[in-house]
């Protein structure tokens, strides 16, 4: 009880005294109403880090909620009375990681993931580094894994035929006495196990990043840093896990789960309830929501917006390294300054602001300003009008900080893998192998787990002409002239790999689906003289009316109605499309 | 890695209507001209601009785009320029006599060697996050020309109810378009206290249709997440910031945006070609020859036009040149570089072509824009400080192109500089 006398104590103090505490399975639970956002993320904060498990914010805010799940509004029995040992909740990098790390076992093992693709959230809306396990503090979960994760992802990307790089990073120092942190940050280095580790005067500076900017009085470079596409590696990882015998069901959002004698019985979805041995929750910003189902929440996630600006490929040749500014102390707003990316790309960003809305993905112009004016300016060539695009995502961040990577002791056949903001993606590998040994545990404790002799952790690589050779280039084209055909022109992809990536073994059709696998769309002019193309395209590979090609999501449908009947202007067949009548075409379905 | 076999000495890329005009000049010239297109068919954006205006000055008649691109066509056709369509330009190389073209089609990646090279790639819209909008990133948010491609080219619709941001020349045709095949469009907004596209278009798209042009008004935030359900918009003060409390929000499922065009110079710009900041295309010469000896650009790769009429004119010039230049290496070559150059000056946003190179054979036509609009406005053409022309108009829009031919003798020898500029 003194812990929570601590709690309320230091809550009185910050004159949010009204709130209530108490305790609820060794977690500390926060309850009552407060005004603003901000008091409710304070009093989450000051109850962390008071030697409970966890911190469950149940304040009210009046300023508004958090908004709602986006769960998909159909229903169907793919998975009715199925039964899977492993059932994984959650298709970003870390769900479908771990699905994937679980097929090595002779095992079923089913895939969850309640949007068109995997990758929705943060695995496709972050900058892609991989990082030295420097910033976390020693001892913690973020540590650990960030420093294992950061050792395997080269093997794991060779597994998966996913494009890496490690340009190493400069965490610049901002006041001339910084160098004198030398001795300490190389302590730090050693503690969290980050090798070669080396100061770099303002003079080397200089050369090495010629066009960083002059105010700053040198650097610490890290080796360790990387860079990888976060959504093409989430995608491989599915694809593995599917080529190796993992259900993965899009589209497929828990509702709920059975429960009986302190275990899960059945998960329920909107495509029916199916039995499992193990879950593991991987939900990320609704990683707690989840938690709750399965009657063991002791968290609380909240979002922090990250914005990014994505600069054109002309602003690679002015960057050499990941730039950042080395923080002075562990900060929740640190993080952000220009990385490059495997594409060739620029990255400015990423910012950090508490949101309320979880799913809320808009960006905001004190965000771009903050971006262009701080961020971008690590670096003296890049402008605003470098920027061809910018997006936003949301961290899953818990008031500890840190990841949650535990099996459950209340629900004897639950894992929960939350809190996984940065340096999340680089600590994937580690994860999922942790994860993955932890849910065989389970299993093993009343049945056989045998190693699955057909598991192959190699993934054929598509082709991509942007990295063949000229010769190699026209061999390919040669052999399915389909490759000959550029579709989009600032990004320089052809039809024959579009058409390739709506065969993946995970099946999705969607533009953004398209364009997070093979780039279609990302560049300069963003999709505007390819999105008409590839809308036929994809119509036609699905067998389905123009009017169904969709952006993402059920409902961003792109065609609204023909203007022409039937008659095809496109030179392209549409196979499997009757012929319309033209009553039909009026009375199309508007949006 | 095959070669094509006939023989080329100059290679045009793109046949709209610049490149197209460029090929019939090179081979009237007498030049072995090849035309790259990377789509299935010729004729560039001017098959998906089924209005008409085209053509009054070329050709005195009002034609359509595909009419328009039809007569060029047949002049290729009867010179038997060969255009290599369904094919894509992946890389250019500047050789010591000339160019390496790498470029690909469905047979496979083969190379041309050309001594001259006329670029006529045209232009691209400026997207939503580069006039930087905010807020989510839904379908239903559609640059003009895409939005014209799917009416025109491909017969789907993709709006209900849109408002359409900017008056560029283009919103304007798509919002008289867009309601011709049945959509609704609730407003155009223009940040500007005046329309940017051509008054004809204002008075022929807008107000016979009874369309609502909203000036000093722009779209602050965009909402929704599958599909756009609504924009705000606001209005705004003189230095183009949005007024606060003059935010209102519009239920629409499509936002149509036509704000403002880009050359497309990418492919080129890596040769190391001078650039023209103001004009976002590079820096020609009389002959719309680049700083990089045999690359010449034409038509909207060169700077944006107005009137298509302009941009053939401008492919002519190129195209003879090329073939001049193939043929005979620079016939300017013993001038040893000296040239004049062609500035903006008060009120003046442009000028092109930006250089004059000496020897100063034949009468040159300028192509200039005015800042802002300017009434009775009276321009004064200075070499040095000798005003050697001078030109009253009615009226100077930035939207409208202006054009001034200028006799070579009219030049005091040893003059550095011309400068075009507004008298005050």
């Amino acid at each position: 009880m003194k812990r929570l006398a601590g709690v309320n104590k230091a809550l009185h103090r910050n004159r949010l005294g009204e709130i209530g505490v108490e305790e609820r399975k060794n977690a500390v639970r926060l309850t009552g109403k407060v005004d603003s956002r901000e008091q409710y993320l304070k009093a989450g904060y000051i109850a962390a880090g008071r030697g409970y498990r966890g911190v469950i914010n149940d304040i009210e805010v009046n300023a508004g909620g958090e908004g709602e799940m986006n769960l998909p509004s159909f229903q169907d029995n793919a998975l009715e009375g199925k039964h899977f040992n492993v059932a994984v909740v959650g298709g970003g990098v870390i769900g479908a990681a771990i699905a994937r790390e679980l097929t090595r076992w002779n095992l079923d093992i089913v895939l969850l993931e309640k949007e068109e693709d995997l990758a929705r959230h943060a695995s496709s809306r972050n900058n892609g580094v991989i990082h030295p396990a420097f910033a976390p503090s020693p001892g913690t979960n973020k540590a650990y894994y960030n420093c294992f994760g950061n050792r395997l992802f080269n093997r794991e990307a060779a597994e998966l035929g996913i494009k890496i790089e490690w340009p190493g990073s400069m965490g610049l120092f901002t006041r001339r006495w910084m160098r004198l942190l030398m001795p300490f940050i190389r302590h730090r280095a050693r503690q969290n196990g980050v090798r070669g580790v080396e100061y770099i005067s303002p003079e080397k500076l200089k050369n090495l990043e010629p066009h960083v900017n002059r105010r700053f009085w040198g650097a610490v470079f890290f080796p360790e840093t990387g860079n990888v596409s976060p959504y093409k590696l989430t995608i491989a990882y599915g694809e593995n896990a599917a080529a190796n015998g993992a259900r993965v069901f899009l589209q497929t959002g828990v509702e709920g789960f059975t429960r009986e004698q302190g275990r899960i019985t059945g998960v329920q979805t909107n495509r029916g309830t199916f039995g499992a041995d193990v879950v593991i929750n991987a939900a990320g910003l609704w990683a707690d929501r989840v938690a709750e189902m399965a009657g063991d929440r002791y968290y609380t996630i909240h979002a922090r917006r990250g914005t990014i600006a994505v600069l054109d490929k002309k602003a690679g040749p002015l960057v050499n390294y990941n730039l950042g500014v080395l923080p002075l102390a562990d900060t929740n707003t640190k993080g952000g300054g220009v990385t490059l990316s495997v594409d060739g790309n620029v990255l400015a960003g990423p910012t950090a602001e508490e949101v309320p809305r979880r799913e809320d993905y808009s960006t905001s112009r004190l965000d771009i300003d903050f971006l262009f004016q701080q961020q971008m300016t690590l670096n003296e060539l890049l402008r605003p009008d470098h920027a061809i695009t910018y997006f936003a995502g949301n961290r899953a961040c818990t008031f500890e900080e840190d990841f949650i990577v535990e099996p459950s002791p209340h629900v004897e056949n639950l894992i929960h893998v939350a809190g996984m903001q940065s340096p999340g993606l680089t600590a994937v590998p580690a994860v999922s192998r942790e994860v993955s040994r932890k849910a065989v545990d389970i299993l093993s404790s009343y049945r056989n787990v045998d190693p699955d002799p057909g598991f192959s952790p190699y993934r054929k690589p598509p082709i991509e002409l942007s990295r063949l050779s000229l010769e190699e280039r026209s061999r390919v084209i040669k052999e399915n002239p389909s490759y000959g055909r550029i579709v989009c022109r600032c990004e320089v992809v052809s039809e024959g790999e579009i058409i390739h990536s709506l065969q993946s073994p995970l099946g999705v059709f969607t533009l953004d689906g398209i364009k997070r696998r093979v780039r279609a769309g990302m560049g300069r002019c963003q999709g505007g003289f390819c999105t008409p193309r590839l809308v036929d395209i994809l119509a036609r590979e699905a067998g389905a009316d123009v009017r169904q090609v969709r952006k993402s999501g059920p409902g961003s449908e792109l065609v609204l109605k023909k203007t022409k009947g039937e008659v095809d202007y496109t030179g392209f067949k549409l196979k499997g499309v009757p012929g319309k009548k033209e009553e039909e075409n009026s009375a199309a379905d508007r949006f | 890695m095959q070669r094509t076999d006939f023989k080329v000495d100059t290679v045009v890329i793109g046949s709209g209507p610049a490149g197209m005009a460029a090929a019939v000049a090179a081979a009237e010239e007498g030049a072995g001209v090849c035309v790259i297109e990377r789509e299935e068919r010729p004729g560039g954006i001017l098959k998906q601009c089924i209005h008409d205006g085209f053509g009054l000055l070329q050709f005195q008649e009002k034609l359509t785009g595909p009419e328009y691109s039809y007569r060029y066509l047949q002049m290729v056709e009867n010179l038997q320029i060969p255009v290599l369509t369904k094919t894509f330009l992946l890389e250019i190389q500047h050789k010591e006599n000339g160019f390496r073209l790498i470029l690909q089609n469905e047979s496979g990646v083969f190379s041309l060697n050309p001594r001259a090279v006329i670029y006529a790639a045209g232009c691209r819209e400026k997207t939503s996050r580069q006039v930087f909008l905010q807020g989510t990133r839904p379908a239903g948010v559609i640059t003009a020309g895409t939005l014209q491609y799917m009416i025109n080219i491909q017969g789907y619709l993709p709006a209900g109810k849109c408002v359409i941001l900017g008056s560029g020349d283009i919103g304007l045709i798509m919002a008289r378009r867009l309601t011709l095949e049945g959509a609704e469009v609730e407003g155009v907004y223009e940040i500007k206290s005046e329309p940017s596209g051509l008054t004809r278009n204002v008075a022929q798209c807008l107000e016979d249709y009874r369309i609502p042009l909203h000036l000093s008004h722009t779209v602050t935030e965009i909402h929704g997440t599958e599909r756009l359900t609504g924009v705000t918009v606001a209005r705004v003060d003189e230095n183009f910031k949005p007024l606060s409390g003059t935010e209102k929000f519009v239920p629409v499922d499509t936002l149509v945006l036509s704000v403002g065009l880009i050359p497309e110079n990418d492919i080129i710009e890596s040769l190391g070609v001078e650039l023209d900041s103001r004009t976002s295309g590079p820096v020609v010469d009389q002959y719309n020859m680049t700083s990089l000896e045999g690359l010449f650009v034409c038509g909207n790769a060169l700077h944006v036009n107005d009137l298509v009429d302009y941009v053939s004119e401008s492919g002519e010039t190129a195209g003879r040149a090329a073939a001049e230049y193939a043929a005979r290496g620079l016939n300017h070559g013993d001038s040893n570089g000296k040239r004049v150059n062609l500035t903006p000056g008060n009120g003046i946003m442009y000028v092109v072509p930006q250089q004059w190179k000496i020897p100063m054979e034949e009468e040159t036509v300028f192509y200039f824009r005015s800042r802002e609009t300017v009434f009775r406005a009276e321009l004064e053409v200075a070499a040095g400080n000798q005003v050697i022309c001078r030109e009253k108009y009615p009226v100077l829009r930035p939207p409208e192109m202006e054009r001034l031919v200028i006799e070579p003798y009219l030049i005091p020898p040893g003059t550095k500089e011309i400068q075009f500029r507004l008298r005050c």
